[in-house]
């Protein structure tokens, strides 16, 4: 479940920057996103609104896996989303190149009333049009240990 | 808590949002969606994995999935490019087969930068227990 971190390796992760870059978000995957949500694609090449899981994560740079191998986390069962907070600065659409940068913001570790520990962290990534913010998010996740 | 309101034009806190169904969430969208999102966690589509998870051998939905069903909630009752802000938490998974509903009412309303906002708090809900709870800022359209 876990290849483990010290406690200090844990907190060394804040301030870590993801290497940053731009994503577009094309037609048919905005197509196919929003179907995964039960509706209709939105008027006018709106994306849905929850694109901000997955484009800030590829767009800054990064990945999914990328992001469990830096927590030293493998396996089902190992992550734990704790909340989102997603901001949005102007209506996101298709076809348009978005900017990101970002990184992690908090790590710590924890211990629950049942004596387990777990690790919390915490990451934001921003992203532009040209130089105007179109929307932020701060994802926190638990890492299981 | 009032009546949803036949009109945005009057809202007032307390007023509640229409809620949003999904009937039975979809195993075959967890598996669309962990390639859109380029997710190899197996607990969205290996069903064996979480029979040692102590998950009887099915599958869990994406937490973003689980928001969706919030937003397409507030998106057909506020308009296509209404969300300005979500703040959520996550409970207990969601499961292949479940039946889950979003919730919202108003909490405040305000203008910012000559837009109207409506905060809100918002939920989905799964045999009346939450499994997702937050905040919404919605901008409405103008009266």
């Amino acid at each position: 479940m876990t290849t483990g971190l010290t406690e200090e390796q844990l907190d060394s992760l804040v301030g870590h920057r993801f290497a940053g870059g731009t994503y577009r978000i094309e037609h048919w995957e905005n197509w196919l996103l929003t179907d995964c949500t039960g509706r209709a694609p939105l008027p006018g090449g709106l994306v849905h609104p929850i694109v901000l899981f997955h484009v800030p994560i590829l767009g800054v740079g990064t990945s999914i896996t990328e992001l469990f191998e830096l927590g030293g986390v493998s396996g089902p069962g190992s992550v734990g989303l704790e909340g989102y907070d997603w901001e949005y600065f102007v209506p996101l659409h298709e076809d348009v190149e978005y900017r990101m940068e970002g990184g992690v913001v908090a790590a710590h570790r924890v211990t629950d009333d049942s004596g387990r520990v777990h690790d919390k962290f915490v990451f934001e990534i921003t992203l532009f049009d040209g130089d105007r913010k179109a929307a932020r998010i701060t994802n926190r996740w638990v890492l299981r240990r | 808590m009032g009546a949803a309101p036949m009109s945005l034009d009057d809202l007032r806190p307390g007023d509640e949002i229409p809620p949003w169904t999904m009937d039975s969430v979809d195993p075959a969208r967890m598996r669309t969606m962990a390639a859109i999102l380029r997710d190899p966690y197996s607990v969205h589509w290996d069903r064996e994995a979480n029979a040692a998870l102590g998950l009887a051998g099915r599958v869990v939905n994406q937490g973003p999935l689980n928001l969706g069903y919030i937003v397409n909630m507030l998106l057909a009752w506020a308009g296509p490019s209404c969300v300005r802000r979500l703040t959520v938490s996550f409970g207990a998974p969601v499961l292949d087969g479940d039946r889950v509903t979003a919730r919202g009412h108003v909490t405040s309303l305000d203008t910012v930068d000559g837009e109207r906002h409506a905060t809100c708090e918002v939920r989905l809900e799964r045999d009346g227990a939450d499994v997702v709870t937050g905040t919404a800022v919605v901008a409405l359209p103008d009266g």
